[in-house]
């Protein structure tokens, strides 16, 4: 069985709604992203605290009709993407609070 | 700087332009003491002020913002709205309130229109013109955005009293017409000064490679002359009295064409 | 700029979102450049808590970017106090730096508050030129440390470079100066008029032969026949184009409050000392003109063979008395990259082709009101616009 996997928003990161859309740099990559319903979800999620496939199950698929095994290997590749540029970190093991920024898209 | 005090608090402040003074009310002691800094030079210490608003002031307003105003006749009062204001201005009991956020954009958008409004049954109006005193006469310079109106006010030589870069405010007087100094401004960023004269010309304002000043029709002096009047609502009495006023002007007042290029020496036809 | 980033910025255009903001937070600096547009003593500089009010009604009106600048930022005492609050926020954060007084300390504090990018101005690789230009010895030197301080926090730094007389022959040396030191580089061609409309310092700006050499250098300008080639004149298109993001989705407040469209544009709108910073951006009717005008909208420019090509900045024409005419040192510009005079070019100068007089047309300031403006002596007609 897997391990359960944490993610945490970074700190440091720039974000602001644009009308409805979120959008998110991270200052060590400078790549701008913007966040699409399903990845808005999981961004505000991102706590450190919860796992992803409890996000995934009770925020995206009670929202979409989507699988759990399906949505879940999609919000994993979301994730790696995120976390390749710095906006994201992951983690086997629940993320100390500090490190976790409040994340704005208000 | 004006105090407010506490007596103020309950009179309010009078901003009085071209001799009409309105009593603005204001629960809010900071934007009185706001409006006064704004109309400074307009605002009046008269006891009696024939017009009357009432401001309510409301926090920030979240919804989309809308730009363009409106104004509409609704069973015995006018409706002004926009993104940031509404107000109402009824003319028979000379009262009116208006619901704003605090900012200097609304008020000066509703004195405006209950200028234009009042004006209009005096036989009166105001202009997209800049104007200035000189040799106790007033110029004005008309045209639409970019024409030169700023341009040509900020050319002025020391001995041109500057009343508006803006909008102009055209009075009737003993057969004759006026121009009024506003706290009206545009690109030039500043009130014009709180003088009256009668005015002497208007010019409609074209660029071109030399100054020069020509003798036009009254039909093209009336058509120029309505294509730059502040007109904000569609009432067919209103429309009306703003046409009539119009052609009262250019059989009184000399309208012509001034073509100038953008240096003072525009200013030495300006006598 | 991405894709995206574009995509956005077309997304906040539609929008009237400002989505990018520079702030000046002092004009007071250390440094005395001599091609500096402004007045360093201090008239009354926002609080740091009027600082942060306006950060957060920045950050509820939609600005992403904010660009923090001065003056030399690093001069107020509530700088990191500022940029902490910044932070909070979630803006993607630039600052502009001489970086004199950025050491091991700021410079880890800096990366830590996830500054984006830092902009520290250099001006020549060699000391003697660089401290002659800022007026301050040992600059250049303070300067560079800072940018090694700041790259070893792996932080993201550009060196910000001016193109004058007295530096024309070193922009090569600062550019093998920042390959060096592994950060980018830019060079802004122009000296700008100051602020207060003050133009003596445009008499600073090098000469078309230097701006043709500076064009035609593949590093700068990229693809050289295409910076270079005929423009494609004006069409429908094109005259319905905006001139800049200036006042569209960007704009400027000075240390004191004042919003303009631009730095380089100080046309008064506002001040968010008196009225909302949405408010102003929204129903400043000084503001709103500016959005109105497109290159239809510009006598001059709308009949121009150099159209969209050109880099007219709307501020720059302002400053010259009008912001629907032409910016000259924007003609000036367009001249030595295309070849072809404006006729605003021509009508300021006399080309060489002439057979008869060479004597150079004076060029008067056109905007009395905003205070002294010499005419510029006949030597100088070499003004050239960012």
């Amino acid at each position: 069985m897997t391990s359960r996997r944490y993610v945490a928003r970074s700190k440091a990161i720039a974000a602001r709604k644009l009308g409805e859309e979120p959008m998110v740099m991270s200052a060590t990559d400078s790549t701008l992203f913007t966040l699409d319903e399903v990845a808005s979800v999981i961004w505000a999620a991102a706590d450190g605290v919860t796992p992803l496939d409890e996000i995934v199950e009770k925020k995206i698929c009670a929202l979409y009709d989507v699988s759990p095994e399906v949505a879940l290997k999609d919000a994993e590749a979301l994730i790696e993407n995120l976390a390749e540029h710095g906006l994201l970190l992951l983690s086997d093991e629940p993320l100390v609070e500090a490190s976790v920024s409040q994340g704005e898209t208000r | 700087m004006p105090v407010v005090t506490a007596a103020a608090r309950s009179t309010g402040v009078v901003v009085e332009i071209g001799g009409l003074p309105i009593r603005l009310r204001c629960d809010d002691p900071n934007f009185l003491r706001q409006i006064e800094e704004r109309y400074a030079g307009y605002i009046s210490s008269a006891n009696d002020a024939r017009f009357e608003f009432e401001i309510e002031l409301s926090p920030q307003s979240a919804g989309p913002r809308d730009e363009d105003v409106s104004v509409t006749w609704d069973s015995g009062h006018w409706l002004m709205t926009r993104g940031d204001f509404r107000a109402e201005w009824n003319p028979s009991t000379a009262r009116g309130r208006v619901r704003q956020t605090v900012n200097p954009y609304s008020l000066d958008c509703v004195l405006r229109i209950v200028h234009t409004l009042l004006l209009a049954r005096e036989g009166g109006f105001l202009l997209h013109a800049s104007s200035a005193i000189r040799n106790g006469r007033a110029f004005l310079f008309s045209g639409v955005s970019g024409a030169g109106k700023t341009t040509i006010a900020s050319l002025a030589p020391p001995d041109a009293a500057l009343l508006t870069d803006e909008i102009s405010y055209v009075i009737p007087s003993d057969g004759r017409f006026d121009a009024v100094g506003t706290p009206f401004y545009g690109e030039l960023a500043r009130p014009g000064l709180n003088l009256r004269a009668p005015i002497e010309a208007l010019y409609l304002l074209a660029k071109g490679p030399e100054n020069k000043i020509e003798e036009i029709g009254s039909a093209d002096a009336v058509r120029g002359l309505l294509g730059n009047i502040l007109f904000f609502a569609r009432d067919p009495e209103f429309v009306n009295l703003v046409f009539n006023t119009a052609f009262d002007f250019v059989g009184r007042v000399p309208v012509r064409r001034l073509t100038f290029v953008p240096n003072a020496s525009v200013w030495e036809l300006i006598v | 700029m991405s894709n995206l980033g574009a995509e956005m910025a077309a997304k906040a255009l539609k929008l009237n979102i400002p989505i990018s903001v520079q702030l000046d937070v002092t004009y007071r600096c250390n440094e005395r450049c001599v091609h500096c547009y402004l007045d360093h003593d201090d008239h009354g500089e926002m609080t740091t808590a009027e600082i942060r009010s306006l950060l957060d009604q920045l950050a509820d009106a939609g600005v992403f970017y904010l660009t923090i600048s001065g003056g030399e930022i690093l001069m107020r005492r509530d700088f990191f106090e500022i940029l902490e609050h910044a932070r909070a926020r979630t803006f993607c954060i630039k600052l502009k730096t001489n970086g004199v007084l950025i050491r091991e300390k700021e410079a880890r504090r800096i990366r830590e508050l996830g500054v984006e990018t830092i902009q520290i101005s250099i001006y020549s690789h060699r000391p003697e030129v660089h401290d002659a230009i800022t007026k301050m010895p040992g600059s250049l030197r303070q300067s560079i440390n800072a940018v090694r301080f700041l790259r070893g926090q792996g932080l993201h730094v550009t060196l910000a470079n001016v193109l004058m007389l007295e530096n024309a022959a070193d922009y090569k040396g600062v550019r093998a100066l920042a390959a060096e030191l592994g950060v980018k580089c830019t060079l802004d061609p122009t000296v700008t008029p100051m602020m207060d409309g003050d133009r003596s310092i445009l008499k600073l700006n090098v000469d078309q032969t230097a701006l043709r050499e500076v064009f035609r250098n593949q590093e700068l300008v990229g693809n050289v026949e295409e910076f270079c080639a005929p423009p494609p004149g004006v069409d429908e298109d094109a005259l319905d184009s905006l001139p800049c993001s200036a006042g569209h989705t960007a704009c400027y407040v000075s240390p004191y409050g004042d919003v303009y469209p631009c730095v380089q544009f100080p046309l008064p709108t506002g001040n968010v000392r008196q009225t909302k910073f949405l408010d102003i951006w929204r129903y400043s009717p000084q503001l709103n003109e500016v959005r109105s005008i497109t290159l239809r909208d510009m006598p001059s420019c709308s009949k121009c063979a150099h159209g969209a090509t050109c880099t007219r900045c709307p501020g720059l024409a302002y400053l010259e008395g009008n912001m629907r005419g032409p910016s000259s040192q924007d003609c000036e510009k367009s001249y030595a990259r295309k070849g072809i005079p404006s006729e605003n070019y021509k009508a300021r100068h006399v080309l060489p082709q002439s057979l008869n007089s060479v004597q150079l047309v004076q060029i008067q300031g056109l905007r009395p009101a905003m205070g002294n403006i010499p005419a510029e002596a006949a030597k100088a007609d070499v003004v050239v616009g960012a």
